[in-house]
């Protein structure tokens, strides 16, 4: 077999294995199971991968470059369309990151909500993600019964917020408006309705024969090469790092509310079902702690910045533009953030979700980047599926729990 | 091949076929759509209307062109005139291009007396790309048609109270209730 090559490249025949014959084929972008426009070049013998690459791209929308020209508060409509399953995640990590700039910190009910509503599109992810990997594996039935608890949650979201996937609903300083009671109680009802609903799920799944066939051993990636490869979330857990942002580094309410980090042993794609699975019985956990200690009192912070706030100071009046002014006004300081450099993560559906933060004063960021962990996960793809067969593929990607709106951004 | 318990008989098939024989006596949850419909909780963000003022006839709008600043997609355009006599702003032209608003709802929170509004109203298609720019008699007619459906007296839009901002800092408009009354 050849070193290691690009699929794209021709392969020589070499001495060792004069009867292989490699076999290209392209994977995607209109694949189902690729979950958006992933494109795989495949190099097969037989039925076993040999090489992969993985293409990205195709959902390229440069919300980094976007976001350079927006103000602070314009571009968190922008972080919606990053993991848009679980877009109060991507809403939330973006508001610490500008909160943590300015120094400022959400009331304690805004805190409080924002944390349930995170746990709610966790549990919103993790139902699309076992949706979607059992239909990629041929399990029909536990797609509609996903969809079916789904689609309530996207029903509290719009009932909170107006929106079911592209929300905005957490802000920098707080979150925008304030839960009905009603829709308190109905989400705390919920609580009990989902974990039967999760065993349910469990009792089709967890001891199928050919769910177990189709999963265990397959795509195993041991704990020091996840590290390595820079896996996070779930897909580190389930080889049996205790890794979690809401633990290790805790933000929002989490240090006020007990819950436990679920870990596999093995490292194959069973064991992060199986993570998956206990995380959203902590998520609910975390909700129903969330609805019990809400305290009272407003949701979002005086100090956050107006939706309109200016790009610059605006420190003279426009009649009294003229060369001395002019100077005086770039020699003044004409900050109106803080000036810096800041890193934030937060633990997303999907793994460590960081934004990076450039401050040069004005009021737009100097440049944003998004620690994607979907892009990072792809890079994991040819370790876990070299030597696998094709149909196992659609099982490494599904578990993997990519999402290309995150990955290309 | 792994030999368990479960394995033996074929329970585990077994077991997963009685919870799907249970749905069988479940009401289904799908939503037959063109002859059902969903209901759309107060807030949603549908369609765009400019609201028309009950007393004038005409929109409420006071062309201060904040939502133009704010609108992170840029797809608002507001031309207006000055009268000389009392210096008041009055809009000539507003228009929206629905196919690039990215539905966030800052043009409703921002607005200082109530004037836009996202309506609950989704359904909007439409067969040639001019009519989904939307002008402001379009926007206009939005409101009325919107308002035909509104089953309550007075509309009032969660969105349009500003976030964390106490009552005595609001502007005036938004700080008395902002209900319009829209029906008699």
């Amino acid at each position: 077999m050849p070193e290691k090559s690009l699929a794209s490249k021709e392969y020589v025949y070499t001495i060792e294995d004069p009867f292989f014959s490699p076999f290209e084929l392209q994977m995607g972008p209109q694949h189902p199971s690729t979950h958006g426009v992933l494109k795989l070049n495949l190099v097969l013998e037989g039925e076993r991968i040999v090489d992969l690459e993985p293409t990205v791209g195709f959902l390229h929308r440069g919300l980094e470059k976007l976001a350079e020209n927006l103000n602070y508060a314009q571009v968190l409509p922008l972080t919606d369309r990053l993991d848009y399953i679980s877009a109060m995640n991507n809403n939330t990590g973006y508001a610490l990151v500008v909160e943590r700039l300015l120094g400022i910190e959400p009331p304690p009910r805004g805190k409080y909500l924002r944390t349930m509503v995170c746990e709610l599109a966790r549990i919103a992810s993790h139902l699309l993600w076992l949706a979607t990997h059992a239909l990629d594996i041929g399990a029909m039935t536990v797609f509609l019964y996903c969809f079916r608890e789904r689609e309530r949650i996207l029903d509290f979201f719009e009932k909170i917020c107006g929106a079911r996937l592209t929300v905005s609903y957490p802000r920098i300083g707080g979150v925008r408006l304030d839960v009905e009671e009603k829709v308190l109680e109905e989400i705390y009802n919920f609580v009990p309705q989902m974990y039967e609903r999760i065993e349910e799920y469990e009792g089709l799944l967890s001891q199928n024969r050919i769910w177990l066939d189709r999963t265990v051993g397959v795509g195993v990636i041991t704990a020091e090469e996840a590290i390595a490869y820079g896996l996070t979330g779930p897909s580190l857990r389930g080889s049996g790092v205790p890794y979690d942002i809401r633990k290790y580094f805790p933000y929002d309410a989490y240090p006020e509310v007990d819950f436990e980090v679920p870990v596999g042993k093995n490292g194959d794609t069973y064991d992060r079902y199986w993570c998956r699975l206990q995380e959203m019985r902590q998520s609910l956990r975390i909700i129903k702690q969330c609805i019990e200690k809400l305290p009272e009192g407003p949701v979002c912070t005086e100090l956050s910045p107006d939706l309109d706030m200016p790009f610059y100071k605006r420190a003279f009046r426009a009649e009294a533009w003229g060369e001395s002014t002019l100077i005086a006004f770039l020699n003044e300081s004409i900050e109106i953030m803080p000036k810096g450099e800041l890193y934030s993560a937060v633990e997303g559906a999907k793994g460590e979700l960081g934004f990076y933060l450039v401050s040069d004063g004005t009021g737009r960021p100097y440049r944003l980047h998004i620690r994607a962990p979907s892009f990072i996960h792809i890079s994991a793809l040819p370790k876990l599926a070299k030597g696998a067969f094709v149909a196992d593929l659609v099982a490494i990607i599904g578990t993997l729990d990519i999402v290309m709106g995150e990955c290309d951004r | 091949m792994r030999l368990k318990p479960y394995y033996l008989l074929f329970r585990d098939l077994i077991g997963g076929l009685l919870i799907t024989l249970r749905t069988f006596f479940q009401r289904p949850v799908t939503v037959q759509y063109p002859r059902e419909k969903v209901t759309l909780y107060p807030s949603f963000r549908g369609r765009h209307a400019l609201v028309r003022d009950p007393l004038t006839g005409e929109a409420r709008c006071v062309a201060c062109l904040k939502c133009v600043q704010v609108c992170p997609s840029r797809c608002i355009e507001v031309k207006y005139e000055v009268d000389a006599e009392t210096g008041a702003r009055k809009i000539t032209s507003y228009t929206i291009e629905a196919l690039r608003c990215i539905y966030c709802g800052y043009c409703e929170e921002v607005c200082p007396v109530g004037a836009i509004v996202l309506t609950e109203w989704f359904e909007y298609s439409v067969r040639k790309r001019e009519d989904a720019f939307f002008t402001k008699e379009k926007l206009l007619q939005n409101w009325d048609q919107f308002v035909e459906r509104y089953p309550e007296k007075v509309y009032t839009n969660k969105f349009w109270s500003l976030k964390g901002i106490p009552e005595v800092l609001k502007p005036a408009p938004k700080r008395e209730s902002m209900c319009i009354k829209v029906k008699e």
